[in-house]
């Protein structure tokens, strides 16, 4: 699915971005993903700090391409995410599995399930991964917003 | 050919349309969508559903000039079929062999929660504790394309064994209630589960 596509079932909407902004949400993601590393607190913390990042860095891909997903819509979590292969480009594959840490969330924050290290150590993998990702595409197609 | 249970059991058709049907009980069915859903041509299933509506197993409802179809759960046997159908390739059949890569990584795989128990609504996933030395990216790529195949939603949780003790040894309370209640196996059986949890018998975990 296009982001025209997304755009016209109205889980996108069109944005303005400015470097302000993307410094800010990238700024928040790097202070997450510090948190994320640290050891002293639990794995579902460290979960949510590191899933904070990629949600974030999910948005900043989106408004890098001009969208917004409206946190108003439900689903947001779940548009940010799936429209990563059209936003920076990332492999399908791998939204397989930051699809799985999303449903894995809900599970711990909203039933209280535990988190395993397993996907505590993914979770992180892959914000890093995200961040760096993110951060390079900007510097490539977008070094207006940066 | 290594033929499976349920292939035994039921010939092609009638398993494919039971196992659609029989395991979302609260789900009507068009004829067309059955068709498409289990890739059975629509003449041949036609029949087979006819029959199946016959015996009291399925129960048929003229929407228009349109036919629906969904399983009865007030025929006597329904609970027993719906329960080989889960056992084998309803679904258990479907996520072992999918998991089929993985298992020399995997001491034990079951599915519990509702699909388990056999307390499935619509919108219901499928729960899935993998314990073993895989991670997490590898159990859920694994699964994903079952998710097509059952038509659920797969949420896999993967526990290394040292992780997996230690969870039991502090009384987990996700851990517990995932222990307490019915479980599937994949991989692996209640021995295997105890002798993972150290050693303590079967009945006690």
């Amino acid at each position: 699915m296009t982001l025209q596509n997304w755009l016209a079932i109205h889980r996108l909407v069109k944005f303005e971005p400015t470097p302000h902004g993307i410094a800010k949400l990238l700024a928040a993601a790097r202070r997450n993903l510090a948190d994320a590393r640290v050891v002293d607190v639990s794995s579902e913390t460290r979960f949510d700090a590191a899933y904070k990042v990629i949600l974030q860095c999910a948005m900043a891909a989106l408004w890098a391409n001009e969208y917004r997903a409206p946190t108003s819509e439900p689903g947001h979590h779940l548009t940010a995410v799936q429209t990563l292969p059209k936003t920076i480009g990332v492999a399908s594959q791998r939204v397989v599995v930051l699809d799985a840490l999303r449903k894995q969330r809900n599970l711990s924050d909203y039933e209280g399930d535990s988190v395993s290290a397993a996907a505590v150590t993914e979770c992180l993998n892959q914000a890093e991964t995200l961040l760096e990702e993110v951060t390079a595409w900007l510097a490539r197609h977008r070094p207006d917003l940066i | 050919m290594q033929r499976s249970l349920s292939s035994v059991l039921f010939p092609e058709y009638r398993r494919r349309v039971l196992g659609l049907l029989l395991l979302r009980p609260d789900e009507a069915l068009y004829g067309r969508e059955i068709a498409r859903r289990t890739g059975l041509p629509h003449g041949t299933l036609n029949r087979e559903l006819v029959n199946l509506a016959q015996v009291g197993l399925l129960k048929r409802e003229r929407r228009g000039n349109q036919v629906l179809y969904r399983a009865d759960p007030g025929c006597p046997v329904f609970q027993e079929v719906a329960s080989i159908l889960r056992k084998t390739s309803g679904l258990a059949d479907v996520l072992a062999e999918a998991l089929t890569p993985l298992a020399g990584k995997i001491r034990v795989a079951l599915v519990f929660g509702s699909m388990a128990r056999g307390a499935t609504r619509a919108g219901s996933d499928i729960d899935v504790l993998l314990v073993g030395e895989l991670d997490f990216a590898e159990g859920v790529k694994a699964l994903y394309p079952a998710q097509e195949v059952l038509g659920r939603e797969i949420n896999p949780v993967i526990y290394s064994v040292a992780e997996f003790r230690r969870k039991h040894a502090a009384d987990d309370p996700f851990l517990r209630d995932v222990l307490d209640h019915e479980k599937l196996f994949l991989i692996g059986n209640p021995h295997d589960l105890a002798k993972l949890a150290g050693d303590s018998p079967a009945g006690e975990i």
